[in-house]
């Protein structure tokens, strides 16, 4: 057999992972797949009808669906990707046998699957903008893409972390599941910074999630922009847990195969 | 040429570690099918694993440019809830075949290892002699340099036994194999040579025979401690 280079056989192996967890995605019980899908829209649903319960139909000037659609998307996006990252040892274990396999394939290959199904939900989301006449309009598209790509790969970074951790103990990957709904609160998911009360928000920006959200919203929003988001801040953090993860993964790997 | 230099792989028990192999450089020979005997537990498949590269020596290295198969034994490396068809596409597709070689090599691992309906069920309703059929239909359909073959030669009946028996011998004009059986019979039929696993160390012997008379010694011994 003709030997092949390292590029082309992780190229391989990711396809050939990506096409058989979006397999198992789409075979494995329509209701899984169903919320999949649907719950962006239940979340987008469900906070308008509070804000508007709340502080009734009067608004300052941003679209609020259009807002929620956003964050909610990148937000779930950030959350499966740390989840799927997190059980992608475990579930793939018997497919290791094969050489060329490496357990980081395996979540490499579930990221893929995550961010193509959040690119199926933002096309649904512009479908129903535009039947609805929403306004569509993106103060910088590229700056709300490399929104999106800052996420992916702080999600990386974390999720790469969560697996390796759990490796040691078994249940960090529960803990930071919790955790991270919680998170949903105080990330600015459904709000943005500057509309909170001044003396929480420096609160809310130790979160290193709220600076990527406020980097994606307000990059998206004319009313909004980006002055409380601290890039330095975001890199720190995503370099470090991806700093750590790899150094972990690095000495960890062999084991998670042989296991 | 495999070459095992200085590799030392031990098992962690409660009395103290269990030595695989204990510091063991050995060169093995080219173009040679190698029976890997021993007795239970002497480590035979974990060396097995190792040359796979999917097992590590504590210390040590596993040297060699050779391909080496999967470890083919009963039924590892798939997955129980899809069908033995996309098993058998996603090992293709490891290996960067094209569209087309994975339909040629997908029907000819269900024609070879007679699954008929079941090829497009889950591998879960398999039974431990379909998964061996399955996987050693699927090893054929590759060209390694070495097939790691743990024991799946005992797989299906008879008859289905000469035929994958019959196939090997036909795939060994160009691959060599690396076996690990307690058959006596098979082992002399197929190998050349053979590799002894005793208490950590590793013994070579050049002729088949000698290396099942040795084992047969080992084998009349009484287990130590």
């Amino acid at each position: 057999m003709e030997a092949r280079q390292p590029v082309e056989i992780f190229m391989a192996v990711t396809k050939a992972l990506f096409i058989r967890e979006l397999n198992m995605r789409f075979t494995s019980g329509k209701a899984g797949l169903f919320w999949t899908f649907f719950k962006p829209f239940m979340q987008v649903l469900v906070f308008v009808l509070i804000k508007v319960v709340i502080f009734g139909r009067a608004s300052d000037n941003i679209d609020y669906a259009a807002f929620l659609a956003l964050n909610f998307t990148a937000f779930n996006m950030f959350k499966n990707i740390i989840s799927a990252s997190s059980g992608a040892f475990n579930a793939n274990k018997g497919l290791f046998v094969y050489k060329q396999v490496k357990p980081i394939d395996t979540i490499i290959a579930r990221i893929f699957v995550e961010i193509f199904i959040s690119g199926i939900i933002i096309v649904i989301f512009v479908f129903i903008g535009i039947y609805f006449d929403f306004d569509l309009d993106v103060k910088s598209l590229p700056m709300v893409a490399l929104a999106f790509i800052s996420i992916i790969l702080f999600a990386f970074s974390f999720g790469l972390l969560v697996a390796v951790g759990n490796k040691f103990y078994q249940s960090i990957g529960k803990v930071v599941n919790i955790l991270l709904t919680f998170l949903m609160f105080g990330s600015a998911v459904f709000y943005a910074i500057e509309m909170v009360p001044v003396e929480i928000q420096e609160y809310l920006l130790l979160n290193p999630l709220t600076h990527f959200m406020e980097m994606l919203h307000g990059n998206y929003f004319y009313v909004l922009d980006d002055r409380f988001v601290d890039y330095r801040y975001m890199a720190l953090w995503t370099l470090s847990f991806l700093f750590l993860g790899m150094i972990l993964y690095r000495k960890l790997e062999e084991r998670i195969i042989s296991e | 040429m495999i070459r095992l230099k200085g590799v030392t792989k031990y098992y962690p028990t409660k009395s103290g570690r269990n030595y695989i192999l204990k510091n063991v450089s050995f060169d093995m020979p080219s173009k040679c099918n190698i029976a890997i005997l021993g007795r239970n537990g002497a480590g035979k498949s974990t060396l097995m694993r190792m040359l796979g590269y999917i097992e590590f020596p504590n210390s040590g290295e596993i040297l060699s440019d050779y391909t080496f198969s999967w470890p083919l034994g009963l039924g590892g490396g798939f997955v129980g809830n899809m069908t033995g068809k996309a098993n058998v596409k996603f090992v293709c597709r490891l290996y960067g075949k094209s569209k087309d070689e994975i339909k040629a090599i997908a029907s000819y691992v269900k024609e070879f290892s007679e699954l008929g309906k079941y090829f497009d069920m889950p591998i879960r309703t398999y039974s431990s002699g379909m998964r061996g059929r399955l996987s050693f239909g699927l090893s054929l359909a590759f060209d390694f340099d070495y097939m790691l073959i743990d024991e799946t030669l005992s797989v299906g009946d008879t008859r289905f036994k000469k035929k994958s028996k019959e196939a090997l011998m036909k795939k060994i004009e160009q691959s060599s194999v690396l076996l690990v059986s307690h058959d006596v019979k098979t082992v002399k039929e197929i190998c050349d040579s053979g590799i002894i696993l005793d208490q950590g160390k590793l013994n070579f012997h050049e002729d088949v025979s000698e290396a099942i008379e040795a084992y047969e010694t080992i084998n009349k011994q009484p287990a130590s401690k």
